[in-house]
């Protein structure tokens, strides 16, 4: 092999320099992070990061055409340096993988290197942007002379170089508010994740409805002492609907009636009551040791305590059931008074002027009862270069699957 | 349910071992070849029958529980190997890939899952079906891969020749890296979707993230020629990086804040 012949250092490189260069790379992004008291990149806004991607980008594939014969620059977007680079990536996500992320302690060795917040560090911009250089120089190369041949490669590589490149660089116009709103009433200020200053909206959002649909609510049965629920026999998540039956060890119950939506009336024997203000109530045969007894259970709400039965130390109860789907009905209204209805669900945004709007969460503690929507507001305007970039790898992953195919059927 | 799990695994793995069993027998007395093959087949059909009643039991697709997923695995991995058999004539990929499966069962029946009909509002989207069957799929694929490479390193061991197992490892490492892909991509829309922004780090996302970059950096090398012999050590130890990634995330102190945990109750 050339590479045990060669001397460190003596043309042509090749991995052995590939990996020190990206390792001294990183290294030196740590010496800068370590200097500068761990306070990672500061990014530039619109419109000077698109300058400066712009002008890096062109500098990068006019470097690679000109000096297309330098030994150097042919190293420089050469696999041996990519390897290495996605190597150092590797090891710095790796990091990132392990080390929970987000949670500074100050003074901590951790935040001055900010192992805590890898992704926006300066080792890790380092590696990133020579990796970018790397697969700028080679997607050059494939660029110029065209050929379709090169179709695959230039849509991979150039889709890879577009969505990481915007997707990093573009990071610092993302706009995450969260505008907390009541039922009846309309916000126009949204709070970010790491202030409680609000910050004045370009819109309002007006909140007409709140609604929460659940799954049936379940049978639990909870012991005090040890602060537990105890597992039921079948491992099952017992929804209860009417027949149901469920086995502890020497309890049996069965479901002999379920109302979802009622309230109790002055004899305490509930009767079905409207959706909005009912809860559920199930009627229960419980077969305990030898003792049976019949007994409501119920969920309770904010204004009725839940019914609970106690068997020997244990409650049985009745619990709400998961939250199946929760969506607002809301009137966003822009600075020109234009008004726009729309219902907000989670998986369901809606885009109104250039801002996505997101069903986030609501009053947790009042659960279906909840007066609050929480409403979470997004602004992204690099997202449809990432997407760009994101498309172009599907279609040259494709291609790369139809060519892989083919180039095996051939062998 | 009309058949529990342990019946159904149970009877699994006891194909998957007949047919192993066959399989040796057949390396002598051919004419036992088909039995070798009637039974494996028969224990991954189990497999798929099992988890069409557990689908319509639970009325979702039972994809959200990391046991959920290993039902998948159980029932794709030996298929894998049964169709590199059927194209390559190699046969003795599927009898790793059977041990694998009845390993995963072996997990499930250790620790039964809890059946649970509740899908949380975030899961409910015609995304959730492709991100998590593309990436399965594409997982079932790297696995086999790493076992392949794993026997192909044996040979090495013992200066065999061994092309074809080479080539097999190769071409279900591209493959598996071309689902990868896609699933890394639809996860990043879906994303969009569910929680605002398409790439956060979250640990899961992290670490499939690693996943990809070690079948990048495996494709490059292939692509420069590296010694096959040396690549195959790669393929069957990027097996513990895909380990991690399905079951070791959860355990990380990273994990705290993912939002793939889907296992933990609130």
């Amino acid at each position: 092999m050339a590479a045990l012949r060669r001397r460190l250092f003596q043309s042509p490189w090749e991995f052995r320099e590939s990996f020190i260069f990206a390792a001294a790379a990183v290294l030196a992004g740590f010496l800068v992070e370590y200097a500068t008291g761990g306070t990672g990149i500061v990014k530039p806004r619109l419109p000077y990061n698109a300058v400066v991607l712009a002008l890096f980008g062109v500098s990068v594939i006019s470097a690679g055409l000109a000096f297309r014969n330098s030994a150097f620059v042919k190293w420089l977007g050469g696999i041996p340096l990519g390897l290495a680079l996605i190597s150092a990536i590797s090891v710095l996500s790796l990091i990132g993988g392990i080390v929970p992320q987000g949670e500074p302690v100050p003074g901590s060795l951790a935040t001055l290197l900010r192992i805590n917040q890898i992704f926006s560090s300066w080792p890790f911009a380092a590696a990133v942007i020579l990796f970018l250089v790397n697969l700028g120089l080679s997607l050059s190369w494939k660029l110029v002379p065209f050929s379709l041949k090169n179709i695959q490669f230039i849509l991979f590589h150039a889709g890879f170089w577009l969505a990481l490149s915007c997707g990093v660089m573009g990071s610092s116009d993302l706009q995450r508010l969260v505008v907390p709103i009541e039922v009846g009433k309309a916000n126009n200020l949204g709070y970010v994740m790491e202030s409680e200053v609000p910050q004045k909206l370009p819109f309002s959002v007006h909140l007409q409805e709140f609604s929460l649909e659940e799954y049936p609510p379940q049978l639990m049965l909870f012991d005090p002492k040890s602060d537990k629920l105890v597992a039921e026999n079948s491992q099952a998540i017992n929804q209860v609907r009417k027949g149901a039956i469920a086995t502890w060890k020497g309890i049996e119950v069965q479901v002999v009636d379920f109302m979802p939506y009622a309230l109790p009336g002055k004899d305490g024997i509930p009767r079905p009551a409207e959706r909005n203000t009912g809860i559920a109530f199930a009627k229960v045969k419980i077969l305990s040791g030898n003792v049976f007894q019949e007994a409501w259970l119920s969920t309770g709400s904010p204004m009725f305590k839940p019914y609970a039965v106690e068997l020997g130390g244990l409650l049985l109860g009745m619990v709400p059931g998961t939250p199946k789907a929760f969506r607002s009905a809301v009137t966003i209204r822009d600075e020109k008074g234009e008004e726009t209805k729309a219902t907000l669900a989670v998986n369901h945004p809606v885009d109104v002027n250039g801002w996505k709007f997101y069903q986030m969460g609501y009053d947790e503690k009042a659960g279906r009862w909840s007066q609050l929507s929480l409403v979470e507001v997004i602004r992204d305007p690099w997202l449809p270069a990432v997407y760009l970039g994101l498309f172009m790898i599907m279609a040259g992953n494709l291609l790369f699957f139809w060519n892989g195919i083919k180039q095996h059927e051939a062998a | 349910m009309v058949i529990d799990f342990n019946t159904a695994a149970l009877a699994a793995i006891a194909f998957w071992a007949a047919g192993i069993v066959f399989g040796v027998v057949a390396r002598w007395q051919s004419s036992l070849k088909i039995y070798s093959t009637i039974c494996s087949v028969t224990g991954s059909a189990i497999m798929g029958v099992f988890i069409a009643i557990y689908w319509s039991y639970l009325g979702r697709p039972p994809l959200r529980t990391l046991g959920e997923t290993r039902l998948w695995y159980a029932a794709l991995i030996p298929l894998v190997g049964f169709l590199v058999e059927y194209r390559w004539k190699i046969d003795w990929l599927k009898y790793y890939c059977m041990v694998f499966a009845a390993f995963f069962l072996g997990i499930n029946l250790q620790h039964p899952d809890v059946f649970d009909k509740a899908l949380m509002p975030a899961l409910q989207s015609p995304w959730f079906v492709p991100h998590v069957v593309v990436y399965l799929v594409g997982y079932v694929m790297l696995a086999a891969s790493s076992v392949a490479a794993l026997h192909n390193v044996t040979l090495q061991l013992r200066s065999k020749p061994n092309l074809t197992g080479e080539s097999v490892a190769h071409y279900l490492a591209l493959l598996g890296f071309v689902l990868l892909t896609f699933g890394l991509i639809f996860g990043a829309l879906w994303a969009k979707e569910a929680w605002g922004h398409y790439w956060t780090w979250d640990p899961k996302e992290t670490w499939a993230f690693l996943s990809w970059l070690a079948y990048l950096g495996y494709l490059h090398a292939f692509r420069y020629k590296i010694d096959s012999k040396k690549l195959q050590w790669y393929l069957a130890l990027s097996f513990i990086v895909l380990l991690i990634c399905w079951f070791g995330v959860n355990y990380l102190p990273s994990a705290a804040n993912s939002v793939h945990s889907y296992t933990r109750q609130s």
